[in-house]
């Protein structure tokens, strides 16, 4: 039992180092919460640094529809960057379909390999030699001193340059996330009212239904209030006629002269809106579905 | 008259299949005819690229006439080899196939024997020629692999029931894929 357990804890403990990734298991944070496009799963990358990244690659997809995934690991399958970013292109489409602007950068520390992948749609915007120039010049010296941080910071921002300069790329313009947050406190408006609505009607019709001769024709021929302030509370005493059969009846009901009807929906409208424009924030992302053709640099240091 | 009119139907039925299944077919073999349009396009920017690197080369080691003449041979010999994307029969595909490859060997060499230039491996213009062509060899791979692709599924819906006998009656051939590059088939082989 005992040599059971050795080998299972040398097991996981081995699974737990190796740290190799593949395609399907290199987790993309990006799925979870939109403003995270960075996976630093063996924390290679400080927080500080990621931070940063992510403020950057966040402006860059809404200034120019650039979408981008950077991948900080240890190992990957087979050591081979960019097949991994193709393989990884593949999976899951990065990069908005119309304008195939999806955008990959790899650094395995282990494989010592890095490639930027550039989808189909960027490659007039960093032409292969621009990326080769931009790892040469940005990325190497930092690298071969294991400044993993700065590698990656000056490579972003090199990259940052690059897209900003190209106005043929658009970014989200449409719908960002204040416009959802919006339309959702909208919506919640709308479906308030509708309730609101559909009970005062419902409550109409009760009000006219005859007991007498079972049909919707009671109508309201006199009515006059009383008010009791002490309670604060004003009673209506409404008369009923059936309009069919001459059945009359009369209906007491109460309302509180301190509050409206409106409050209700005033209340259900701000609390759907917060609900949508609070959960805007931390809603995942998706991947547009671009393509990639191959275009980039790869370079070992 | 109730013959005259099942058999109405029948022909109506046949057609509405037919006209769907037709272009289906149209759209895979025009899929097809795409995908080899960038294969070539990819092929041809290796081709742009050659004159360039060349000349970069011969900057710093103009004494390997050798190696460099055999890419420009190379090169000047694939351009002669064109295909009519209509009608890729396996054997133009293999004459296509080949004439590509010695460029592709012959740059192989090159880019090796520069590697013993340390000038060279170090100028700048180099280095980013040589990411280029590294890209480029790239997307041929990715085109190649995405053409495959293309006729396999058209392959597959052709000979598929019943659009076989819409295929026969409209001439929709079987199309050629790459094969596979004659050193890819060899595993390499590790020696101590």
């Amino acid at each position: 039992m005992r040599k059971i357990l050795f080998i299972i804890t040398v097991f996981m403990t081995a699974v737990a180092y190796a740290a190799t990734y593949t395609v399907d298991n290199l987790p993309i944070p990006y799925l979870q919460d939109k403003t995270q496009y960075v996976s630093n799963p063996d924390n290679i990358l400080s927080q500080v640094a990621v931070d940063s990244l992510n403020l950057w690659l966040g402006q860059m997809e809404k200034a120019h529809g650039v979408q981008t995934v950077l991948a900080v690991v240890e190992r990957i399958q087979g050591g081979e960057t960019y097949d991994f970013c193709m393989a990884l292109g593949r999976k899951y489409g990065i990069g908005r379909k119309e304008q195939n602007s999806g955008l990959i950068i790899l650094l395995s520390t282990g494989d010592r390999a890095y490639t930027i992948l550039t989808g189909r749609g960027l490659e007039g915007t960093l032409p292969d030699a621009i990326c080769k120039r931009i790892e040469n010049h940005q990325m190497l010296p930092a690298l071969r001193e294991g400044d993993w941080d700065t590698a990656m910071l000056n490579a972003v921002r090199a990259i940052t340059k690059y897209v900003d300069g190209d106005d043929s790329l658009v970014g989200d313009t449409d719908f960002d996330e204040d416009t959802g947050a919006l339309i959702g406190f909208l919506l919640c408006m709308l479906l308030g009212l509708g309730i609101i609505g559909f009970a005062i009607w419902y409550d109409e019709r009760k009000k006219s239904y005859c007991p007498s001769c079972k049909q919707y024709k009671m109508k309201k021929i006199s009515s006059y209030t009383t008010k009791n302030k002490r309670l604060g509370i004003r009673t209506h005493h409404d008369t009923y006629r059936c309009s069919h059969c001459y059945f009359t009846k009369e209906l007491h009901w109460d309302e509180n002269i301190n509050s409206g009807h409106m409050g209700g929906a005033a209340t259900g409208g701000a609390l759907g809106g917060s609900f949508f424009g609070g959960g805007g924030r931390s809603f995942g992302g998706s991947f547009g579905g671009g393509s990639f053709g191959g275009g980039g640099a790869s370079g070992h240091f | 008259m109730k013959t005259l009119k099942s058999l109405l139907l029948a022909v109506m039925a046949t057609m509405a299949l037919t006209s769907c299944t037709y272009n289906t077919l149209v759209e895979q073999e025009e899929g097809v005819t795409r995908a080899w349009a960038d294969v070539e396009a990819q092929y041809q920017r290796r081709a742009d690229l050659i004159p360039n690197l060349v000349n970069t080369v011969k900057g710093y080691a103009a004494h390997e006439k050798e190696a460099l003449e055999a890419v420009v041979n190379a090169r000047s010999r694939a351009t002669q080899v064109t295909i009519d994307p209509s009608n890729i029969t396996p054997e133009k595909l293999q004459e296509y196939q080949a004439a590509q490859g010695e460029i592709t060997q012959a740059l192989g060499r090159l880019i090796a024997i520069s590697e013993s230039y340390p000038d060279l491996k170090a100028n700048e213009q180099f280095s980013e020629l040589q990411a280029q062509l590294e890209g480029t060899e790239n997307r041929i791979a990715e085109s190649r692999r995405l053409y495959n692709e293309a006729v396999n599924t058209y392959n597959v819906a052709v000979r598929r029931f019943p659009n076989i006998i819409w295929a026969w009656i409209f001439k929709f051939d079987k199309k050629t894929p790459f094969a596979a590059e004659a050193g890819a088939q060899k595993a390499p082989t590790v020696e101590f």
